[in-house]
């Protein structure tokens, strides 16, 4: 192997900028290998790899120092045209990266206007390398997440680049879509010999997938390490706010010195040491004492006698849309469905399964064709939407969608003082400090992180004071740290609202917040279980398109009965045979 | 009062009509053609209205553009809208000329001016309405139009329904969390608060675009966009057949039709 990308003493700073956002970075890249940059937020993974396709310092133009050779190419004296044929880049808002309104075109578009002869040849072979080749006459804004991720992959892939640049590819795909395309880099890797870069937040991702690991943090490499060894420092990556996998927190629960990079392997680690269930474990589960909700029993509402009370009811509720065709495409078909006070509901299910229609219906945003919707025992047809957000707040998938005033403080006032609220300015306090984002009141939604900015929506929710709260996809594109602190929040925030229903891929969140899973599909409610009957039923799971958390899994290897929802259950469920253990006592 | 969901007159009709007329999703007879012949097509039918004042030839090329956008088969929107303003500037012209003491010469000839521009939008619509922006930024270049404005129609069709939902979303937030009123005279209170949320809808917007297309000019500049070497790939990709041909020759043939037409009959 030979070295790729030699990056010597580089230093940048984007102009206007009171810092460097790298600094002396010495790096050298293998071809052929899969390398995840890894880091905190502001550590500089972007702009470093903004610098291997000239865009630094060729389109953001700072102040650069150092050398950074890509393919023996000093990428100062070239440009970034030409060395976009070397080094393909693939964003994280991908959505935007797409600029043709048809597949075909949108992966023709690069070689067309390189001038090469066979750019329909290099197309269509580049969406057969994806398996997309059956979406070409799609316009692109018919795809799902994952497919349009896949199109933006493929149309850096028509360019026959040596390395690809994989901008945090979780973010904004569902899991089972993020395996997929994680498979598809690794068969690219593998059998192309194309040299891939992901900037990755998720350790069970590397840990599975990368073959090298870079640690960056303010601005320069820590280290650049073989994935185990990489891994083995679970502590430091930690404190780089890279949490563990759940599978490597299982072991090291057990003090194990493992880094397992699969669920297979973490089972055969901990099948080998003589992991097995406590005794204790089965009985402490059905009593309820893990630190887990079971059901609405925990929550402050049931004191108030109303535990149970219908928030939401949907009767036989069909609904579809029109197609561009003009054809009605039905979505959900004679769905029953009752919400009762208490509930924390997670609907989840493939894409196009009908969560985000399910949940406009429910808070009267639109009507069902058929059958009928009653909030709060109004009729969802006999009012209008703009009454009917007194008794629900629908929060949308994208933050910044909900951002209308140029402060978080004006956003979140806007509904409680335009709707007359007493003292509506104290309970804007009150939720703001709820939310901890009372310190960035007066700013615009849009300056804030991720994590900030899924809270202010919350927050916006919360001021409305609705019995029914409905979120679509809250942690989605959030790192762990912050979509721990969103979970968290919404686990608090239980009190304040008679019941809630999250639209959501993210099993974590499903795991450790939800009391009760909905799984759509087929047009209907294929199932209505708890989350530990939903990531005990292959058959559920599959037709549910999610993957069950690691721990999860890890604990159905291992027969434990019932399987662990979070790390924290696996320590109360799961014993080394040789620890001094009450078993042996207990004879 | 009962809420039902609507297929037409609704946000969601107005989308897919827009993405149906911008893509010419229902086909149609100029939809099968070169973008180049469709232009030149309707570059004659814009031009000869204007070089006649006789009323039965302009009725004439009216009624073969009427055709026209028949076959084009031109949606319902647009077609509302084409003919509200149609029907609005003929009762102008009758009204103007009443209540300037004109006699019926004045209308006529205020009739004259409004079927020939009339003329001209239904030509417009037929063609437009057939041509999909990837084929007319092509043809635009094939007439050695700059790359940046054909690069710019069709990224305009692209960002288009992604706007208009955009603009949906932030909508209907504004008009579920900010203060109600009463509906006021014939509703007019109404009509005003929803006419503030349009406005105030941009606010968020912008922001939001600004935003993302930041790496849309990125991703253009690593994709080519401004090596722009592609021009001829492009061009090579049209081709100019017997139906082109035909339809424009059969166009040819109406309009000196028409205008012998007009030698012919006379009236008033």
């Amino acid at each position: 192997m030979s070295a790729i990308i030699e990056i010597d003493r580089l230093s940048f700073r984007y102009p206007g900028a009171e810092r460097d956002s790298l600094r002396n970075v010495c790096l050298t890249i293998e071809e052929g290998d899969f390398v995840a940059v890894i880091g905190g937020n502001g550590s500089g993974k972007t702009t470093l790899c903004k610098t291997l396709n000239g865009l630094v310092p060729h389109y953001w133009e700072g102040d650069f120092a150092g050398e950074v050779r890509v393919d023996g190419v000093d990428t100062y004296e070239s440009s970034v045209a030409s060395l976009s044929s070397t080094v393909g880049y693939v964003y994280q808002d991908f959505q935007n990266q797409l600029v043709r309104p048809r597949v075909r075109d949108e992966v023709e578009f690069g070689p067309t206007n390189f001038g090469m002869a066979d750019y329909a040849e290099r197309a269509q072979q580049a969406m057969e390398m994806l398996g997309i080749a059956h979406l070409a006459d799609r316009f692109v804004w018919q795809l799902s997440g994952g497919q349009a991720h896949l199109t933006a992959l493929a149309s850096v892939l028509a360019m026959r680049p040596r390395i690809i640049v994989v901008d945090e590819p979780v973010a904004e795909v569902d899991p089972a879509g993020a395996h997929a395309l994680y498979e598809r880099l690794t068969e690219l890797n593998q059998v192309h010999g194309i040299t891939v870069i992901v900037i990755e937040h998720h350790a069970e991702f590397i840990a599975q997938y990368a073959k090298s690991v870079v640690l960056m943090d303010d601005g320069a490499p820590v280290w650049h390490l073989p994935a185990p060894q990489a891994a083995a420092r679970a502590a430091e990556l930690a404190s780089h706010g890279i949490p563990a996998p759940q599978i490597v927190a299982a072991c090291e629960g057990l003090d194990l010195a493992a880094a397992p990079r699969t669920v297979d392997e973490a089972a055969a680690v901990l099948r080998t040491a003589g992991a097995r269930q406590r005794d204790s474990w089965a009985a402490d589960a059905a009593a309820g004492s893990a630190s887990q909700p079971t059901v609405a029993g925990t929550n402050p509402a049931s004191t108030e006698g109303d535990t149970h009370r219908p928030v939401a009811v949907a009767s036989a509720v069909s609904h579809g849309y029109r197609s561009v065709a003009g054809d009605l495409l039905p979505v959900l078909s004679g769905v029953d469905l009752t919400i009762r006070a208490g509930d924390r509901v997670a609907l989840v299910g493939g894409n196009g399964a009908g969560k985000s229609t399910l949940m406009r219906l429910l808070c009267g945003l639109q009507v069902p064709r058929g059958g009928s919707v009653t909030l709060d025992g109004i009729d969802t047809k006999k009012s209008s939407a703009t009454k009917l957000a007194e008794h629900a707040a629908y929060l949308f998938q994208r933050p910044e969608q909900m951002f209308l005033k140029d402060s978080i403080r004006a956003d979140v006032r806007l509904f409680p003082a335009g709707r007359g609220r007493d003292e509506a300015d104290a309970l804007v306090d009150r939720v703001l400090d709820r939310v901890r984002l009372s310190d960035f009141a007066d700013r615009d939604g849009r300056t804030l992180s991720g994590g900030q900015q899924r809270r202010a929506t919350l927050a916006i929710g919360l001021a409305m004071t609705p019995s029914l709260l409905l979120a679509d996809e809250p942690t989605a594109s959030l790192d762990v740290a912050s979509r721990d602190s969103v979970i968290a929040m919404l686990d608090e925030l239980s009190g304040a609202i008679a019941a809630a229903v999250v639209a959501t891929h993210d099993m974590h969140l499903v795991a450790e917040w939800a009391t009760r899973v909905i799984v759509l599909g087929g047009g209907g409610v294929l199932a209505d279980v708890t989350p530990l009957e939903l990531f005990s039923s292959d058959s559920l799971l599959e037709g549910a398109h999610v993957v069950p958390p690691q721990i999860t899994a890890l604990g159905r290897a291992l027969g434990i009965e019932p399987a662990p929802l979070s790390v924290s259950q696996w320590r109360e469920a799961v014993a080394l045979a040789d620890a001094s253990e009450p078993v042996e006592v207990r004879a | 009062m009962s809420r039902k969901t609507r297929d037409v007159l609704s946000v969601e009709w107005v989308k897919l009509e827009l993405i149906r007329t911008a893509y010419a999703t229902r086909g149609g007879l100029f939809a099968k053609m070169d973008p180049r012949m469709v232009i030149s097509w309707y570059l004659i039918l814009a031009v000869v209205p204007w070089l006649t004042h006789d009323l039965v030839t302009i009725i004439a090329l009216f009624g073969l553009t009427a055709v026209s956008a028949a076959l084009a088969r031109v949606g319902p929107l647009v077609l509302g809208l084409f003919l509200i303003g149609f029907v609005t500037d003929f009762a102008y012209a009758f009204g103007a000329a009443w209540v300037f003491g004109g006699d019926h010469e004045t209308a006529l000839a205020l009739v004259e001016i409004t079927l020939k521009l009339a003329t001209v939008s239904l030509a417009s619509i037929a063609a437009f309405v057939s041509l999909d922006p990837e084929e007319l930024s092509t043809g635009l270049l094939a007439w050695k139009a700059p790359e940046l404005l054909a690069f710019g129609v069709s990224y305009g069709y692209r960002m288009m329904p992604i706007l208009f939902e955009e603009f949906g979303t932030v909508f209907t937030g504004l008009r579920l969390r900010s203060p109600q009123g009463p509906r006021g005279f014939l509703g007019l209170r109404a009509l005003w608060r929803w006419g503030t949320w349009a406005v105030q809808a941009f606010y968020p917007i912008f922001l939001n675009t600004a935003k993302s297309v930041r790496t849309t000019v990125e991703s253009l500049e690593t994709r080519g966009f401004t090596a722009a070497q592609g021009r001829n790939l492009r061009i090579a990709q049209l081709r100019i057949g017997a139906l082109d041909v035909a339809v424009v020759a059969a166009t040819l043939v109406a309009v000196v039709g028409a205008f012998e037409l007009g030698a012919l009959v006379t009236i008033a």
